[in-house]
C-alpha cells in the first residue's frame, strides 16, 4: 500500500500540481487575514484567535470543495488521459487498491493545505499581537473538522472523478459544493445537515451569531459537535466505499 | 470555413450532457439568493435591487467565471484526448477559425446561461412577492455580463488549449476571481477581464454605470479580447501542437 502510495505522489511530482495548490491557498490566506484585518482597524475586540478562525471556517466552505475538486480530478485525470487504467492493472494492483492509494495521495495533499492554514493563523496571531497565547486546543479542533470534511468530500469527488472520465462533472461537482458550502449557514440545520460541503462551519469550534448588528463568537463545546462529527464520519466511510465498490467493478 | 468549423464543435457537444453543467449554478444560486432574500426582507427592503444583490453577487463574483473556465476546457477536452490536436491542425482549416468556433460556440452557451439566469431571478422575485417593475439597469446587467463572459472565455480558451489538465485552468479561473475581488476593490477593475464582469453585471454595486465608463468598459473588452485571441492564434500557428 504505501508503494502504490508514494508512487501516486511521484507521479505528480512535475504536474506542478503542489505549486497550484500552495498558491490557491495563499489566495484565500491573503483575502481573509485582509478581511480580519479591516474588522480589526474598525473594532479592535476583533484581535481574537477566535474570529480568525471563524472567518477562515466560512471560506474554506468556498474554497476548500473546489480544491478538493480540482486536485482530485488531476490525481484520477492522468490515467484517463494517458489511458494508463488497463496498464496499471495488468502490474497485479488490485483496483480497489489503486481507488485506496489515490484516496490516501488527495487526503495527504489536502492535510498539508490545512497544517499550512494553522500555520499561518498562527503567524497572523502573533504579527497582530493578540493578547490571548495560541489557543492550541482551539487549533487542533479546527484542523480535525477541517481534515474530516476534507477527507469526505475527496471520497465524493474521487467516486465522480474515477467513474466519469468526463472531468467537468467532477470540477462542476466542486463549484456547487463551494457555492453550498459558502450558503450553508442561511439553510435551516435540518437541510444543513444533509449537505457534506456545510461541515467546514458545521465542525468549526467557533461559531458566529448576529445579534443587534454586532457579531457574537461563539466557542462550542466539543461534546455538542461530537454527534455530527460521527454523522460525518459514518457518511464519509459509506461515500468512499460504496464509490470503492462502484468503480472497481465498471468496465474499463 | 468558419461555419463549418462551428458546426463540428456543435457536433462534438451532441449528448454531452454540457446542458446540466449550464443549468445547475444559475438555479442554485437563484435558488440560495432568493430564500436569504425573502428570510430577511424587512433588511432588504429596495426590491428588485436587493434581490439582485443576493442572487447576482455569487453568481456574477464567483460561479459565472468558474463556469466560463469549464465550459472552456470543456471545448477543448476531446482536442486533448487521442493526439487529436495533430489531427485538427492538419485539417483544412485556418489556426484563427479553429480558435473562433470554439469562442463562438462557448459564446452561444454563455448568451443561454444568461437568459436563463435572468428568467430565473424573475420568477424567483414573483415567487418572493415583488410587485414593482424590474430595474431599468436589467438590459445592461445582461449585455455587459455577457460582453464580459466573452471577454473572459477568451482568456480561458487560450489557458485551456496549451493546458492539457481540464481542472488546472478551471483553479487559475478561480484563483483569478479573487485577483479580480482586489483590482475591484483598488478602483482598477477596469484593467482586469474578470472584474470587467463584477462591473458590468453590478453585482457589488448596483449603480449604472455612465456613458464615459460604457464606453471604457466595450473599449477595454475588445482590446482584451483582441490581444489574447490574436495571441492565441499566433501561438497555435508558430508553436508545436503537444498531444
Amino acid at each position: 500500500m504505501m508503494k502504490a502510495v508514494s508512487l501516486e505522489l511521484y507521479k505528480l511530482r512535475h504536474k506542478r500540481l503542489f505549486l497550484m495548490v500552495i498558491l490557491f491557498l495563499t489566495v484565500e490566506i491573503i483575502w481573509t487575514f485582509m478581511a480580519v484585518s479591516v474588522s480589526i482597524s474598525r473594532n479592535s475586540d476583533y484581535a481574537r484567535w477566535e474570529f480568525v478562525i471563524a472567518i477562515l471556517s466560512s471560506m474554506n466552505g468556498l474554497f476548500f470543495p473546489i480544491l478538493a475538486a480540482i486536485c482530485v480530478s488531476r490525481i484520477c485525470d492522468m490515467e484517463h488521459k494517458g489511458n494508463t487504467w488497463k496498464l496499471l492493472l495488468t502490474v497485479s494492483v488490485r483496483h480497489s487498491m489503486l481507488y485506496v492509494a489515490k484516496y490516501i495521495s488527495a487526503s495527504i495533499i489536502m492535510l498539508g493545505v490545512c497544517i499550512m492554514q494553522g500555520i499561518a493563523i498562527i503567524a497572523f496571531g502573533m504579527v497582530n499581537e493578540f493578547g490571548q497565547p495560541v489557543p492550541f486546543m482551539l487549533l487542533i479542533r479546527f484542523l480535525a473538522g477541517t481534515v474530516l470534511t476534507n477527507m469526505t468530500i475527496i471520497g465524493l469527488q474521487q467516486w465522480v472523478a474515477m467513474a466519469v472520465k468526463n472531468q467537468a462533472f467532477a470540477v462542476s461537482l466542486g463549484m456547487a459544493g463551494g457555492f453550498i458550502g459558502l450558503a450553508a449557514d442561511l439553510l435551516p440545520g435540518a437541510v444543513r445537515r444533509f449537505f457534506v460541503w456545510s461541515y467546514y462551519t458545521g465542525l468549526s469550534p467557533v461559531t458566529q451569531n448576529y445579534a443587534n448588528e454586532k457579531v457574537q463568537l461563539i466557542v462550542e463545546d466539543v461534546n455538542a459537535l461530537l454527534p455530527a462529527m460521527v454523522g460525518l464520519i459514518v457518511a464519509g466511510i459509506a461515500i468512499f466505499l460504496a464509490g470503492n465498490i462502484h468503480v472497481s467493478r465498471q468496465e474499463i | 470555413m468558419l461555419r463549418r468549423c462551428i458546426v463540428a464543435e456543435w457536433m462534438k457537444l451532441r449528448r454531452s450532457h454540457v446542458w446540466m453543467i449550464l443549468m445547475i449554478l444559475p438555479v442554485i444560486s437563484v435558488m440560495v439568493g432568493t430564500a436569504n432574500f425573502y428570510m430577511n426582507q424587512g433588511v432588504l427592503k429596495k426590491e428588485w435591487y436587493s434581490l439582485w444583490s443576493q442572487v447576482g453577487l455569487f453568481y456574477g463574483e464567483f460561479f459565472l467565471p468558474i463556469l466560463i473556465a469549464i465550459l472552456s476546457a470543456y471545448v477543448c477536452r476531446l482536442e486533448h484526448l487521442n493526439k487529436n490536436w495533430n489531427m485538427i491542425m492538419t485539417s483544412p482549416v485556418s489556426a484563427a477559425g479553429i480558435f473562433l468556433a470554439k469562442w463562438i460556440v462557448v459564446g452561444v452557451m454563455l448568451a443561454f446561461v444568461q437568459i436563463f439566469f435572468f428568467i430565473l431571478y424573475f420568477l424567483g422575485g414573483k415567487l418572493a412577492g415583488l410587485t414593482s417593475s424590474l430595474p431599468e439597469e436589467l438590459t445592461g446587467w445582461f449585455f455587459r455580463g455577457w460582453i464580459a463572459a466573452l471577454t473572459i472565455s477568451t482568456v480561458q480558451l487560450a489557458l485551456s488549449m496549451r493546458i492539457r489538465s481540464f481542472a488546472l485552468p478551471v483553479g487559475i479561473g478561480l484563483c483569478s476571481v479573487f485577483l479580480d475581488l482586489g483590482m475591484y476593490v483598488a478602483n482598477l477593475g477596469m484593467f482586469f477581464p474578470h472584474s470587467l464582469l463584477a462591473i458590468g453585471m453590478g453585482v457589488l454595486s448596483q449603480t449604472g454605470l455612465t456613458s464615459g465608463e460604457n464606453v471604457l468598459f466595450i473599449i477595454m473588452n475588445l482590446l482584451y479580447s483582441v490581444a489574447v485571441s490574436t495571441g492565441a492564434i499566433h501561438g497555435m500557428t508558430k508553436s508545436d501542437a503537444v498531444a
